[in-house]
């Protein structure tokens, strides 16, 4: 494409840097002391990057489906980038309605909070579409770099400080090995682009002297996309930062950027390495063991939590590994998989955040404690976490099954017993994290309140917010064959 | 390959300047010590960037690290209020751990190194290459260029907002906290 069609092709992004903009100048402008009123500024703040990020989808949805690149190599213009864009996009609107009803981001700061969450999703817009290893590298450090900040977005408490420098501190080193990795694999091929690292590294595989170079450089290179979707063994920064992080940027993390970091591991994975590289270096089981040692590990762990954030937390890295489960089986069924997945995944795990953050709002508390007879005490807010939760453990009827049921087919459908093997791993985890989820429903429907029961009262933005989340995992559940029509073409990448 | 003996001896003073300070500077028990020896470890690799015909990235290198990066080390050292005592400001931990990555490292890079079948070009460039650097930022890189502005932007915005939270006041807006830092020492 020529720069003038690269640019319109663009036009998604640029909406989005758009509405950045202009909110540094809105938050200057209307930040002043004589005209401050930070309610209507929260408001009006809120209501602009609304507008940004609805823009921006429009432009997504309206972009023509040609597969086609972008700025000499650097983009991809095709339906899986327009798929992820919108995701992204819909995750950021919903984050900012979060962040604009929640207490724990004050008033004043709102702006702040607003730009910094706009430069994460333009980063994780472009990471979509990234198919050279230098684009994806400054994508993936424009969503980590805001989001340190956010993470520790809650001034002066220890644990969000503490857990903003572990982010930092583990996302220099994954970000130091991928890029060595990408250094290595530049040395071998002599580009930085995914079509043409193929056919260099095809090239090379089959002399048995570059194969240990070779794996070297695909682990160390996988390593920043690994810790992005915190897939073990970088998945260490997760329950700190979604416990210290304030709950709607909680929210946004387990989703946005997560889903952003499968993006581009999935387009590096199937342009980059390919199917051809498949016989000399095994990728595919590789990624599948890392999948297999991440869910049990977040499962497992998931088990012994007592704060419900830190629950989810770990309940994000056991979903990181069913996921990695279909980047492994690496066929367009398994793409589609992972893609119905995350819709599903974007309902349910932005419902649970945002049924915590509710019950954080009313009664401070975080712990599994606080949570004891909330059926009694706010009966809406319990059913719909219910869901919520059951849905993420994969319970029919509800969306999260069908999500994992068409993640586990995808990896039978490849006919191999290593994943044959790998499902199974799946459907043990998926019992395993049946118990914790219900762990929370117990207390919520079976547990004495300690001390006297408050009601919980729930706001009308906050019930009609859930139900708006809630209502779809449940019709989803028993009716999803639209969305899959949907889908059909969502896999199709440009070359 | 044969390289001519002052070349290797250019080469090889940059390379051990870089690496003493690079030991100096892991080895160090104070820290002022450690990022004057950066000074060292700046300088080598930027002398091993002209080595490598590569003049503008070696340029640059001096410019920002030197002139800026490490002054910022330095002001961050000294307007640190924790650091009691700069005789024991760095202490090295972990001695075993450190020595077996080490090892392990640069056994495994050192072999890679040495085996690998790397793309080389087939001519050495001699001349500037400011222009070329140039005409690429600004034709095949024009998005990553302007990417990484946004980045810097992002990284200069959340510099502001961490730093900000000290006085109780947004730097950004101006406009007065909410909550008053409860533990102030905790995010400088």
């Amino acid at each position: 494409m020529t720069l003038t069609q690269s640019v319109a092709g663009l036009l998604p992004e640029l909406c989005v840097l758009g509405a950045l903009v202009l909110m540094l100048f809105l938050d200057l402008l209307l930040g002043r002391k004589d005209i401050r009123d930070p309610r209507s500024t929260g408001q009006i703040l809120t209501a602009v990057a609304l507008v940004g990020t609805g823009l921006a989808a429009f432009f997504v949805v309206r972009t023509p489906d040609l597969p086609g690149v972008m700025f000499g190599g650097m983009l991809a213009l095709d339906p899986f980038a327009r798929f992820f864009k919108l995701l992204f996009l819909i995750v950021a609107a919903f984050a900012l309605v979060f962040a604009a009803m929640s207490e724990e981001i004050p008033r004043a700061r709102l702006g702040q909070y607003i730009i910094l969450l706009l430069t994460v999703t333009f980063g994780m817009c472009l990471l979509a579409g990234s198919r050279n290893l230098l684009m994806a590298y400054l994508s993936l450090e424009l969503v980590s770099i805001p989001s340190y900040v956010l993470a520790g977005f809650r001034r002066g408490d220890r644990r969000t400080s503490e857990a903003a420098l572990k982010y930092v501190i583990y996302g220099g080193i994954a970000s130091g090995l991928s890029l060595y990795g990408f250094s290595l694999l530049y040395g071998l091929t002599g580009s930085l682009d995914f079509r043409e690292l193929i056919t260099g590294l095809t090239n090379l595989a089959y002399s048995p002297q570059s194969k240990l170079v070779l794996i070297v450089a695909i682990m160390m290179s996988l390593s920043g996309f690994a810790y992005k979707v915190s897939a073990t063994p970088f998945h260490m920064w997760c329950p700190d930062v979604y416990e210290g992080a304030p709950t709607p940027f909680t929210a946004f993390l387990s989703v946005g950027p997560k889903a952003a970091g499968f993006a581009v591991l999935i387009r590096f994975v199937q342009t980059a390495l390919g199917g051809t590289l498949e016989p000399v270096i095994p990728w595919p089981q590789l990624i599948g063991l890392v999948a297999a040692a991440t869910m049990t590990i977040g499962n497992l762990t998931a088990l012994v939590q007592r704060n419900v954030k830190r629950l989810l937390a770990f309940s994000s890295i056991a979903h990181a590994g069913y996921l990695l489960m279909g980047v492994s089986a690496g066929t367009d069924a398994a793409t589609r998989a992972v893609e119905l997945y995350f819709v599903f995944y974007l309902l349910m795990n932005m419902g649970a955040f945002l049924a915590v953050q509710a019950v954080r709002a009313r009664t401070g508390s975080e712990d599994i404690d606080g949570y004891r007879a909330l059926g009694s005490r706010s009966p809406l807010l319990a059913l719909i976490l219910a869901v919520f939760l059951f849905s993420l453990a994969g319970v029919p009827p509800l969306a999260g099954f069908i999500g994992k049921f068409y993640l586990f087919a995808s990896l039978l459908e490849t006919g191999t017993m290593f994943f044959y093997g790998l499902a199974f791993v799946g459907v043990l985890n998926s019992v395993v994290s049946l118990f914790y989820y219900a762990r929370v429903v117990k207390a919520m429907y079976l547990k004495n309140p300690r001390g006297k029961a408050m009601p919980v009262p729930l706001g009308p933005g906050y019930s009609v917010l859930l139900l708006i989340l809630a209502v779809p995992t449940l019709v989803l559940g028993v009716y999803w064959q639209p969305l899959i029509n949907i889908l059909s073409t969502a896999a199709g990448m440009a070359h | 390959m044969k390289v001519p003996l002052l070349s290797a001896m250019v080469f090889w003073a940059f390379a051990i300047l870089a690496m003493a300070s690079a030991v100096f500077v892991a080895f160090s028990r104070n820290i002022v010590h450690a990022a004057f020896a950066l000074l060292g470890c700046f300088f080598g690799v930027a002398g091993l960037y002209l080595f490598l015909s590569a003049d503008f990235v070696g340029i640059i290198q001096v410019m920002v690290y030197v002139g800026g990066v490490l002054i910022l080390f330095l002001f961050a050292v000294m307007l640190t209020g924790k650091i009691r005592n700069p005789e024991k400001s760095n202490p090295s931990r972990a001695i075993p751990g450190g020595l077996v990555t080490m090892l392990v490292t640069l056994g495994l890079f050192g072999y890679l190194a040495f085996t690998t079948p790397w793309q080389v070009l087939p001519t050495v460039p001699t001349g500037p290459t400011t222009s070329q650097i140039g005409d690429a930022l600004l034709g095949p890189y024009i998005l990553p260029f302007e990417v990484a502005s946004v980045l810097l932007l992002a990284a200069l915005l959340g510099g502001v907002l961490l730093a900000g939270g000290v006085r109780g006041r947004s730097r950004l807006t101006g406009n007065e906290q909410d909550e008053a830092p409860r533990d102030s020492g905790g995010n400088t």
